[in-house]
């Protein structure tokens, strides 16, 4: 028995070494941020500020292999340490970037473009073979972007993703090391807004297939042809730009370090930004948001992603126009944004959200079209009743599938209580569910409402309108409307901007004003901390989240 | 004894095989796809990637395929992190989570056993009355109430140790804390309710009456003699704290397994979850054989169950 | 030990006809059953009477219970109406203003005076504006009702697959306890998603999530008691006079492994009532607007910082239940064990 025992105890201390030394290989080093060169270089400079900024990411970067990437995490990271052609602006424009020229032909099908002299971080040049491998090897791998090919409206992109073509057919081709000719198959508006996305970035071929399975998992396997370098990379901890002073522009760059954690707690969020360790921090809970709440470092973002009600129309009651409109105009959405969910929400009256979009007369769309189907409740009761005397009954029992997310669970509450409130006869029962079953129900019509999402692939108002042309995919309710259907084709080829703009504004109102045909909610916001100290730090309503570029600390 | 343990290999073996087996078919059934942006999919697209991925084939195929790779030493790349290793994921992330575990079990059961045998040998005191009272509430008021508090006033009022975050031993102290809180409550509990028993039992009487000194007899005889329970219950406790513990991790941004799981179910990432599955499963067996050893350790008259079992 | 019959059907076995009844007077024998009836009863009561937490933890729980269904009564608001202009108000009682309920919220501006509300909430209101009196108690009716399933379930259950399992030893305890492990190793969180695609949500549903894995606990406690207990002198003796098998275990075996299945009984109520909160979130539990006790302490969790009241209330509510239920348990056990009666 003792020597059982003791054996015992041996077990423990070689659980307990072996715990430790395990766990011990994966602290991060701590020292390591100051000790870089760079910074001390430019502190012992006039500026007494180190030009270093640290930031939390919500989720760990999924893949940095430009062909495999799907999310706005992997998005940004490329956005800041590689360039293509174009890149953002402030105002989320597409400005020259890796392209120091751009030429157009007559029918706008062909476009040439000129490379200025850049660099790889390993000494290569940035040709036009590099680009030309890379959209092809997107195609060729699958990737989940491959669509921003036919979106852009490169010539055969749409065969090779039925596989009726090879992606070796795309109408990309390097004419020389610095000219580069891409071939559309319709003049497309949309060509140039989505050149700066990711997957429109070029690919050092060497350096691709040197690293193999490997390549985009780790900081050195990716390389750099942007303002930043990777310098580190814990997975689910942290990640580190550095300065990429082999950029063709980094006489312009002025950070020199930037470090990025991984912290998926709100809360804990703010409590590192107290203790200085974080810059800025965001999504605020309600909650923690009151409590910063007139503070310098208080900010509200407004994001891009839009809530609102698909109503299935097999339902009979949602075939009638006044009780679609009356579901609209029965909801106080303002008291929704500001007090139950008090996160910087911004109510929406219409599908496309606000600081989103800017017209070619620099005016935001939301501005422009106002707010569709806004009603008092008086008004809503009124349709109501005329909605269902018309379809013959005296009240409507209902339901309601929810995603499994704090915001919509809210949400959906607040919706229960005013429906059922505001219009006599009205029973609404909520059926909370995995988000994935959501989409499921949604695209097999096995919902009567549902309480939806959509987020912008691109920075243009048609990614909130084409999706509800007649049989989309994302459609989802049976919506048709041969007007509607008409004017996004010709919107997709209106290369006069201005022109292009009128129908876009048409097209939402043909959709909410005139046809009630989905009930939006609001758009989701942010509340962020941001130090005063940050200057210059550019952040995009859809693809990458920021640039990095032009930020410098004061 | 030998043959004993190969014998319990085999049924372990076999254990696994049928989680591995429930487990792949039921998530299977899960609603939705392994890929990102399922809201956005097209169907043309949905087609090539399960074309991709193999995702086309019959689920038999996709299962003998799977059970080969497996066998292989692959278990598969994952999804959502596109192309690493489901092996890689696993064990950089494992290592946190033991390490802040294995401390609050280390903490839990120290304080724990002390608070519990203190109790019992005074029950009914005060002291008594106030270490069931802890006890109760350490196991009413959930451990992410514990955490944001230890986070807000130790981390950052206090400044005292790092509120978040994970980058030397200090970041472990406050995750570590957090945990044992629980730990301490159970074993709290069980040492004192069986001591309690034990110290009633006629071979304490007679040790007494040996004139066994007072703490001979509390440390040899009542609170080995009490530690069954506590064993039963603290085996797998391990295992499930030391393999990640979703609220605790996501609180103090440490980088471990628990959270991982739980996304990988949500967003179906097929071998991330058999992956981790695995690896609970068999930690699981294997503690519970452990447990089973300790008790012919700490009671000698179990193990004679090991000798009818060859 | 192989020798021992395991079953009743061994022909070694020490059965009542070997034994010949003493005759006695019929007025004595009388009265030996009488006390052997209720003496331990009696005794039982006497000593649980004479525990000090008893009576106040018993009427504690009484209190609570009878609350949670009169509770929601007494004010003029349902758990589920909803009014923005009276969201997040702080709790006021008048005249309990000393103990923290006094509308002030952590600024210490009087939020009532300041929106001219004249009706006082007493445990305060959420963002919906919903009174938190009556989702409070509306709650613990709830997490009451739980927390008893619960803790039936792993009574029935746990104790039996765990008393089953180490009693007869063994091929029988060796794949029992390969299904606990099977059990155990399937993920959860896949069940219960296949459970949200089959069930309707509601009471029915959590009751089943909670049945697949809840009593695993209680059953391997159990077992590893019985394993200690079963090789014990009493046990032998019993077993050589011919007890049967089910009497050993219920009369024997079971009430001196009572301590630690209280314990664990204990454990499985917060852990239940938490574990529906979970269930809730995914969309198995209860549908909102319905709320428990579990479902309370998560969303106040989240603004604890600024409306600690929504955090504070609906735990006290739990630790108040908790240790009612703790000392009367403690009380039971003392009173039952069989070891204390000497």
């Amino acid at each position: 028995m003792r020597v059982a025992s003791k054996r015992f105890l041996c077990f423990v201390t070689a659980v307990l070494v072996s715990g430790v030394a395990l766990a011990g290989c994966n602290f991060g080093s701590a020292g390591k941020n100051d000790a870089s060169p760079a910074s001390e270089g430019k502190q012992g400079e006039a500026s007494a500020v180190k030009q270093v900024l640290n930031v939390s990411e919500g989720a760990e970067i999924a893949t940095l292999d430009v062909a495999q990437i799907s999310d706005a995490v992997s998005s940004t990271v490329l956005n800041n340490i590689n360039e293509g052609l174009f890149r953002f602006d402030d105002k989320h424009q597409p400005i020259l970037a890796i392209a120091q020229e751009h030429k157009t032909s007559e029918d706008a099908l062909t476009h040439t473009f000129l490379l200025r002299d850049a660099k790889w971080a390993n000494g290569d040049p940035v040709t036009a073979q590099d680009f030309e491998y890379g959209w092809k090897r997107v195609l060729r791998e699958v990737g989940p972007f491959g669509v921003f090919f036919e979106m852009a409206g490169i010539a055969n992109a749409d065969k090779i993703l039925q596989g009726e073509k090879k992606p070796d057919d795309l109408g990309i081709k390097a004419i020389d090391a610095k000219t580069l000719e891409v071939k559309l198959d319709r003049a497309n508006p949309l060509f140039l807004p989505l050149l700066p996305l990711a997957p429109f970035l070029p690919q050092n071929e060497k350096f691709v297939e040197k690293a193999g399975d490997k390549y985009g998992l780790e900081y050195d396997q990716v390389l750099a042809n942007g303002p930043f370098v990777l310098n580190d990379w814990k997975h689910e901890q942290s990640w580190q730009y550095k300065k990429n002073e082999s950029y063709w522009d980094a006489a312009n760059v002025q950070l020199d370090e930037i470090n990025v954690y991984i912290v998926k707690e709100p809360s804990a969020a703010v409590n590192l930004y107290e203790t200085g360790k974080l810059d800025r921090v965001t999504g605020l809970t309600s909650s923690l948001a009151d409590a910063y709440k007139g503070k310098e470092d208080y900010q509200k973002v407004a994001t891009p992603t839009t809530i609102f009600m698909r109503l299935n129309p097999d339902v009979a009651a949602f075939q009638n126009e006044n009780i679609r409109r009356a579901i609209g105009m029965a909801i106080d959405k303002e008291s929704l944004t500001d007090v139950v969910l008090n996160d910087g929400s911004i109510p929406l009256y219409g599908l496309v959200p606000a600081a989103f979009s800017l017209s070619p007369d620099m005016k935001d769309y939301r501005v422009l079209n106002g707010q569709l189907n806004k009603g008092t409740v008086e008004e809503a009761k009124t349709l109501w009743q005329k909605g269902l005397a018309e379809i013959g009954q005296s009240g409507l029992a209902t339901s309601m599938i929810v995603a499994d997310q704090e915001y919509m669970r809210q949400t959906s509450e607040y919706l229960k209580a005013q429906l059922e409130t505001n219009l006599p006869g009205f029973k609404l029962k909520l059926k909370t569910v995995p988000f994935q079953q959501r989409i499921k129900q949604e695209k097999a019509f096995e919902y009567e409402i549902a309480l939806s999402t959509w987020g912008p692939d691109y920075i243009d108002p048609m990614t909130y309108l084409d999706m509800w042309v007649t049989g989309g995919q994302a459609n989802r309710m049976k919506y048709s409307n041969p007007q509607f259907d008409q004017l996004v084709a010709q919107a997709n080829k209106e290369l006069d901007p201005r022109k292009r703009y009128d129908i876009l504004l048409q097209l939402e109102k043909i959709i909410i004003e005139k046809d009630a045909a989905v009930v939006p909610l609001y758009q989701y916001g942010e509340v962020i901390l941001q130090s005063q100290k940050i200057k210059g730090l550019i952040w995009h309503p859809s693809g990458p989240e920021f640039t990095y570029k032009w930020t410098h600390m004061e | 004894m030998r043959l004993y343990f190969l014998k319990r290999l085999g049924v372990m073996l076999t254990t696994l095989f049928i989680i591995a087996t429930v487990t792949f078919f039921l998530m299977k059934l899960l609603p939705g796809t392994p890929y990102s942006n399922p809201d956005k999919l097209s169907e043309q697209q949905l087609a090539s990637l399960n074309q991709k991925y193999g995702l086309d084939q019959p689920l038999p195929v996709q299962y003998a395929r799977y059970l080969g790779n497996l066998v292989q030493g692959d278990w598969g790349v994952s999804f959502q992190f596109k192309g690493r290793l489901v092996t890689d994921i696993i064990f950089e992330r494992i290592g946190p989570s033991v390490l802040i575990g294995f401390q609050a079990m280390v903490i839990g059961s120290i304080i724990g056993l002390g608070l519990g045998i203190l109790s019992a040998l005074r029950q009914n005191s005060l002291f008594d009355l106030g270490a069931v009272t802890m006890a109760v509430l350490g196991m009413s008021i959930p451990s992410f109430v514990f955490a944001a508090l230890l986070q807000y006033y130790v981390g950052v009022k206090l400044g005292w140790l790092p509120p978040g975050l994970w980058e030397d031993y200090s970041y472990s102290i406050l995750p570590s804390l957090a945990l044992s809180v629980t730990v301490i409550a159970a074993v709290a509990r069980f040492i004192r309710t069986e001591m309690l028993e034990v110290l009633t039992q006629d071979y304490i009487l007679s040790a007494r009456a040996k004139g066994i000194s007072e703490f001979g007899v509390v440390w040899k005889h009542v609170v080995r003699n009490s530690l069954i329970p506590v064993v039963t219950m603290l085996g797998p406790m391990a295992v499930s704290i030391m393999t990640g513990t979703l609220v605790i991790e996501k609180i103090f941004s440490v980088p471990g397994l628990g959270e991982q799981f739980i996304l990988s179910i949500m967003v179906n990432d097929y071998s991330v979850i058999m992956g981790i599955t695995l690896f609970y499963s068999t930690l699981f067996i294997l503690v519970v054989l452990l447990v089973d050893m300790i008790y012919g350790i700490l009671d000698p008259r179990i193990r004679e169950k090991w000798g009818e079992s060859t | 030990m192989r020798t021992l019959p395991a079953t009743g059907t061994s022909p070694h076995e020490i059965t009542d006809d070997l034994f010949v009844h003493e005759p006695v007077a019929a007025e004595v024998a009388m009265e030996v059953a009488a006390s052997a009836a209720d003496a331990p009863w009696k005794a039982a009561l006497k000593r649980l009477g004479k525990n000090r937490g008893v009576v106040p933890a018993f009427v504690l729980i009484m209190v609570i219970t009878v609350l949670a269904f009169v509770g929601p009564l007494l004010t003029p608001y349902t758990y589920d109406g909803q009014n923005v202009a009276h969201s997040n108000l702080p709790p006021k009682i008048s005249g309990l203003g000393w103990l923290g309920f006094d509308g002030l919220d952590s600024n210490g501006v009087d939020l009532y005076a300041k929106r001219n509300i004249t009706e006082a909430h007493w445990f305060g209101t959420d963002e919906f504006g919903r009174d938190m009196w009556t989702r409070v108690w509306k709650g613990t009716q709830i997490s009451l009702l739980i927390a008893l399933v619960a803790a039936l379930l792993d009574l029935f259950i746990g104790v039996l697959y765990g008393g089953i399992s180490a009693y007869y030893g063994g091929k029988i305890d060796n794949v029992m306890q390969r299904i606990i492990e099977v059990l155990v190793g399937i993920p959860n969180l896949i069940v219960i998603i296949l459970f949200i695609l089959i069930l309707e949500p509601g009471i029915t549903s959590i009751i089943l999530a909670m049945t697949i894995t809840g009593w695993v606990g209680m059953a391997r406690i159990v077992r590893g008691q019985i394993l200690q207990l079963k090789g014990q002198e009493f046990v032998l003796a019993a077993r050589s006079l011919g007890v049967s098998n089910s009497r050993i275990m219920f009369k024997h075996l079971i009430p001196n492994a009572m301590g630690p299945i209280i314990v664990t009984l204990m454990f499985t109520l917060p852990t239940a009532i938490f574990f529906e909160a979970f269930l809730s979130f995914i969309g198995l539990g209860l549908q909102a607007p319905l709320a428990s006790l579990g479902v309370l302490i998560n969303d106040g969790y989240k603004g604890m910082r600024l409306f600690p009241y929504k955090l504070v209330i609906p735990a006290v509510m739990i630790s108040l239940i908790m240790i009612s239920f703790n000392l009367l348990a403690d009380g039971l056990r003392d009173a039952l064990d069989p070891k204390m009666t000497k």
